[in-house]
């Protein structure tokens, strides 16, 4: 489903991600843990381009993200993107957060929309919320329309950007229930998390990154037990 | 004997400065219209990622904001037609002269309200994969046009003072109307008072409608 190969990346002098290659199967979950800084973000902002890549090839669903030929939009609207901030559209209501991609990228009908999206908003709990603004919702509730505003383009890909640390301690739970079930009906995702709970519960894949390279891999079970790398290691041992 | 306020001159002159009235309400009008339009191109160009639209919508706007009002005025009056060869009208002199300069203020502060909303907020727009003109129409600008509303009142109010500088050019709105009065009655205590309040009547309306409109969107974060 995503292919990344010697991905580099710098802003300037600085570069951050230096040669990443990862392959990730279909329906496969993987979350990326690693110290601040280490560029997880960038990774991820990478594969939906909302940064270019400095060299290397991102291949999303068969698609060369960095080719001239691919229709960034048409890969974006498949690839879904959850914000740490959430950003949603503090001007909209909840539902019509979640219908303006059905409407203006995928043309559907505003009757239509409004059904997948009151459909989404049941999925995530919030059918009662519809037509409150973002500022009438809590954090919890702000982030579950924005993965119903995701998945309302029917992506491919999810990805994840510590959807939980801007959230207070008792709303994290609600968030991570809505991931999980996402995980559980078979979609691909890409958690940037240090929710150890959720990867060790969900996830098929933990991926340690430090300093733009990935310094670990393993299945969650390994990875957080018996970790390999020192690195790994010093990190779990902070954080845990 | 001292000086007498004689109010039936302000009675006799109000009527016939209602005529001027209209002009100055009509050159406001169609010139901050038309503003209102380059100063979103302007200001739009200068958020744009292209460079040659960045440069044109700023040689633009810094022409008009480091140059006085009142030499553009001459310039599109006097000056233009003479290099085309042409004659202009003396109001749509007026109202281009209007036109272009409020565009420029209007730019910076379109420019201003599109530069202060959230990055986040695009970049949400693009993921879902809006295209970059649908995330500036449907996410960016609806927010930015509301941060708008106070500066552009603002801008509003000091156009429709500015319209008194077109006096120069010869075209009869408010001021212009006064000056014929005083031509004949030499009564300019009382025609200028009069003048003053007009004005003074005309932005304190303008500013009631652009709060009362304020309110009406602040409804909605
Ligand atoms: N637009 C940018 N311009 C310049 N430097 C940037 C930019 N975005 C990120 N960086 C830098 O790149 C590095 C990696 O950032 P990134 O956000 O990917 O880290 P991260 O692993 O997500 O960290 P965190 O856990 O704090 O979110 C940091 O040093 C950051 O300052
Ligand atoms: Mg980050």
């Amino acid at each position: 489903m995503i292919k990344i190969k010697e991905l580099h990346k710098s802003f300037g002098p600085l570069e951050v991600l230096k040669g990443i290659d990862l392959h990730i199967k279909p329906g496969e979950v993987v979350v990326i843990i690693g110290p601040s800084g280490s560029g997880k973000s960038t990774l991820l902002r990478c594969i939906n381009r909302l940064e270019e890549t400095t060299s290397g090839t991102i291949i999303v669903d068969g698609y060369d993200i960095n080719d001239t030929s691919t229709n960034i939009n048409f890969i974006r609207s498949e690839t879904g993107m959850v914000f740490q901030q959430f950003n949603l559209f503090p001007h909209m209501t909840a539902l019509r957060n979640v219908t303006l991609g059905p409407v203006k990228v995928r043309k559907v009908s505003r009757t239509e929309a409004n059904k997948i999206g009151m459909e989404l908003l049941v999925r995530v709990g919030l059918e009662d919320k519809a037509n409150a603004y973002p500022d009438q919702l809590s954090g919890g509730q702000k982030q579950r329309v924005a993965i119903a505003r995701s998945l309302a383009l029917n992506p491919k890909v999810m990805l994840f950007d510590e959807p939980t640390s801007a959230l207070d301690p008792e709303l994290v739970g609600e968030v991570l229930e809505v991931m999980k079930t996402l995980a559980t009906d078979g979609m691909t995702m890409v958690v940037v998390s240090h929710e150890m709970g959720f990867a060790r519960e969900v996830a098929d894949r933990a991926i340690f990154m430090d300093d733009g390279v990935v310094v670990e891999e393993n299945t969650p079970e390994t990875f957080f037990m018996r970790p390999q790398n020192e690195r790994t290691k010093a990190f779990l041992r902070m954080v845990l | 004997m001292g000086f007498q306020f004689k109010y039936s001159v302000v009675w006799e002159s109000v009527p016939i400065l209602l005529v001027g009235v209209k002009l100055t309400l009509l050159l406001t009008f169609f010139g901050l219209l038309i503003g209102f339009f380059l100063g979103t191109a302007a200001g739009l160009g200068k958020t744009s990622r292209s460079r040659i639209l960045n440069k044109i919508a700023g040689f633009y706007i810094e022409s008009i904001r480091g140059t006085p009002l009142m030499v553009q005025v001459m310039f599109i009056y006097f000056g233009l037609p003479m290099a085309l060869n042409t004659r202009i009208p003396p109001l749509v002199a007026g109202a281009v002269a209007i036109a272009l300069n409020s565009g420029a203020y209007i730019a910076e502060i379109v420019r201003g309200a599109i530069q202060s909303i959230d990055k986040g907020q695009t970049e949400a727009g693009r993921s879902i994969g809006l295209t970059r003109f649908q995330a500036l129409l449907y996410v960016i600008w609806p927010q930015a046009f509301k941060r708008m509303i106070p500066p552009l009142g603002n801008q509003f109010i000091i156009s429709l003072k500015d319209t008194s500088l077109l006096v120069v050019i010869g075209v009869g709105e408010l001021t212009r109307t006064g000056q014929e009065i005083i031509a004949v009655n030499f009564r300019a205590f009382e025609v200028w008072t009069s003048v003053a309040l007009i004005y003074l009547v005309m932005t304190l309306s303008l500013s009631k409608v652009l709060s009362f409109t304020e309110k009406k969107l602040e409804i909605r974060a």
